[in-house]
């Protein structure tokens, strides 16, 4: 195994309309580790994640995975190079009209052609390592939200991949679930020795399991480092951010004009 | 002054561009390879679209032509020339009602739910990950709807037509005493099954094409919220519809305009 | 996987449906014939009217009333500058119409469709493919009529 990041991302710039949501970004993902990519709310995490998908094109700068520039492949080896990468996505987003063997099953059935008994297999264990080998036959509709997003991972790795992304794995779950979810995406990447993107802004949870912490914030990498010597204090942003402070360079307020001129200016339209 | 001028040319703009939008998109998706995963898909939303919207359009079929029965025969009756029941409820079925109220029925009962189906998909990001698993959501998903959709809408036209007929024999011969003879001969001797029968087939095949793009496209464009969706169900039921009846008058003047 | 058979079923009866559907408009409805079911085959003939008034093709042909045929073409005859007439008639007809046979453009009901019917001869000879009609009889139009009726008034 080589020791040249995963994945490399490069003087990103990406805006959605007329809001610039990054200002050149540039990451290295290292293969093998977990990588955190932290940030507040709206500072385009999901959409990161979607660069490196290649479902979204950037502005500017470039995005490679294992040495190949995502975004000037064609259709044919785009849809190649996402079979070597999984992808949790928040709301799990399980196909309804399958059951939750078929969910896992999908990728084998439309990427390789295995027996049904081979498949059968590969299903099992990987429902078997998510816990959930009893619920195979649910429908998506019939499971709580951690069990949809344990089934939505064992689908991401149902091909091996290289590369998992996860979304927001820990958010809206009970304490219960998300101890599972993060015993689970530690054990996986340990056992399978494969590179893990956890785009997140629970804090606690995500410094636990990750090698490696990239803070996203305007736009731009605030700081990055191992959770041990991440320096939070050197920004401000980040300083607020990790320490959860309500007001700080990120205000509180929504930007308006100063409260006592708008209270006081009477018979003003709302 | 200007400024509404320029207000058109963006509405323009953005018309043309959704219309180019369009296109790729149903270029992209009618291609689809036929698999044996592919030929399953399309079983099961022939199932849901055809199957499903056969109840509705046969019973409506039915009510037309006993309403046209018993319309055409209180003014025939008045010239004489009730004979020529069976030839005015064959023909009116067979060259405009079959084909537009089953393609209206077929927006109504099958257009909205593909267009509401896809868009949950969408909402649910079930689309995107299916990309990012490496599958074509056009292909998959888009395109056995496509299909069922432009296979589905010419058979349940078929089915509106011969149950349109029965039940103007019903109230026409069964009921208000036309003589059964002259309710078919005039029929047969008027109908042509090229001019008539095949000119209503290719309306209804027009039609299938164009209610199931729209469908499928509205699902697969609209923005991902509740709002979006009931939006764009909305959009697939108005623009079907609107589509189905201005194309109806093309193709009338195109096929039938020089006949007199 | 017993629901996915079911379903293959219904989708199955449902196209059959649909193509027997079709089958029905084309025999029962357009009156078509399939080839080779003998009540296909037909032979032509034609006949010169010095009017036709609104008679269009496919309107059928009789003879004593029973549907034997249909109009396939009317054309205008350069030569004579009337209106050739070309039936298409059973083929169970061919050489048994005798030579004297009359066709005369008839309404059904007051203003209904026109229709070509036919009255039988006395001539020994007989129609064969092709040939001609010489005696015929055109279409009433209304407004001669009217005209006529008009006329016979004034002159009383």
């Amino acid at each position: 195994m080589n020791d040249s990041p995963f994945v490399v991302v490069e003087g990103l710039h990406f805006s959605h309309g007329e809001t610039d949501i990054f200002r050149g970004v540039d990451l290295s993902i290292p293969r093998g580790k977990i990588t955190a990519i932290m940030g507040p709310s709206g500072t385009g995490k999901t959409t990161l994640l979607k660069l490196i998908g290649g479902q979204l094109v950037p502005d500017a700068g470039r995005i490679l995975i294992d040495g190949q520039n995502v975004h000037e492949l064609s259709r044919r080896a785009l849809f190649r190079l996402r079979r070597r990468m999984g992808m949790l996505f928040q709301s799990g987003a399980l196909f309804s009209d399958l059951d939750v063997y078929e969910n896992v099953a999908f990728p084998l059935r439309v990427h390789t052609d295995l027996p049904d008994a081979m498949v059968r297999d590969v299903v099992l264990m990987k429902l078997q390592a998510v816990g959930l080998r009893g619920a195979r036959h649910l429908m998506p509709s019939e499971l709580s939200g951690g069990m949809a997003r344990r089934v939505a991972l064992a689908r991401a790795m149902a091909l091996d991949p290289e590369l998992i992304l996860y979304d927001e794995p820990f958010v809206g779950q009970d304490p219960i679930s998300m101890g599972v979810l993060v015993q689970l995406i530690k054990r996986i990447n340990e056992a399978l020795g494969l590179t893990a993107v956890v785009v997140s802004h629970d804090i606690k949870e995500t410094l636990s399991i990750a090698d490696y912490v990239y803070v996203i914030a305007d736009g731009q990498v605030m700081a990055h480092g191992t959770p041990e010597n991440l320096d939070v204090d050197l920004d401000a942003r980040v300083r607020q951010f990790v320490h959860g402070e309500p007001d700080g360079p990120v205000p509180f307020h929504y930007p308006a004009v100063d409260f006592f001129t708008d209270i006081l200016s009477a018979g003003a339209s709302r | 002054m200007i400024g509404w001028v320029q207000q058109l040319g963006r509405h323009g703009c953005d018309l043309l561009e959704a219309l180019g939008r369009a296109s790729i998109f149903l270029g992209l998706s009618a291609v689809g390879v036929p698999s044996r995963e592919g030929w399953h898909l399309w079983l099961r939303q022939m199932h849901f679209v055809g199957v499903l919207s056969l109840a509705i359009v046969l019973v409506s079929g039915l009510f037309i032509g006993m309403v046209l029965a018993l319309q055409g025969y209180t003014i025939l009756v008045d010239f004489g020339a009730e004979q020529a029941l069976g030839q005015m409820v064959a023909l009116s079925l067979l060259r405009e009602l079959a084909p537009v109220v089953g393609a209206l029925l077929f927006a109504g009962r099958a257009g909205s739910a593909l267009t509401a189906e896809i868009g949950l998909m969408k909402a649910t990001e079930q689309l995107t990950s299916m990309e990012m698993i490496g599958i074509d959501p056009l292909r998959r998903v888009v395109a056995p709807r496509l299909w069922a959709g432009f296979v589905s809408l010419p058979l349940l036209t078929v089915g509106f037509s011969v149950v349109g007929i029965w039940g103007g024999y019903l109230v026409g011969v069964e009921w208000l005493g036309v003589f059964d003879g002259s309710y078919w001969g005039n029929m047969q001797s008027s109908v042509d099954f090229i001019a008539d029968i095949g000119n209503g087939m290719v309306k209804s095949l027009v039609f299938a094409l164009v209610v199931t793009w729209i469908a499928v496209f509205q699902g697969y464009d609209l923005i991902p919220t509740a709002e979006g969706i009931s939006r764009a169900t909305t959009r697939t039921v108005v623009y079907s519809s609107l589509a189905v009846l201005g194309l109806d008058f093309v193709l009338t003047a195109l096929m039938f305009g020089e006949l007199g | 996987m017993k629901r996915s058979k079911m379903m293959e079923l219904g989708v199955g009866l449902f196209m059959l449906a649909g193509i027997v559907g079709l089958i029905f408009l084309g025999l029962r409805v357009s009156g078509l014939n399939l080839p080779g079911t003998g009540g296909g085959e037909t032979f032509q003939l034609k006949a010169n009217f010095a009017n036709v008034g609104s008679l269009k093709p496919r309107a059928r042909v009789t003879l004593a009333g029973v549907n034997v045929g249909r109009v396939v073409a009317i054309e205008l005859d350069t030569e004579w500058y009337d209106a050739q007439v070309t039936l298409e008639l059973d083929a169970e007809l061919e050489g048994q119409l005798p030579r004297d046979t009359t066709a005369s453009i008839l309404t059904s009901g007051l203003l209904g469709e026109q229709y070509i019917g036919l009255s039988v001869g006395g001539d020994p000879d007989t129609l064969g493919d092709g040939d001609t009609i010489r005696d015929t009889q055109s279409a009433l139009v209304l407004e001669e009529l009217i005209q006529q009726f008009v006329s016979n008034m004034v002159s009383e």
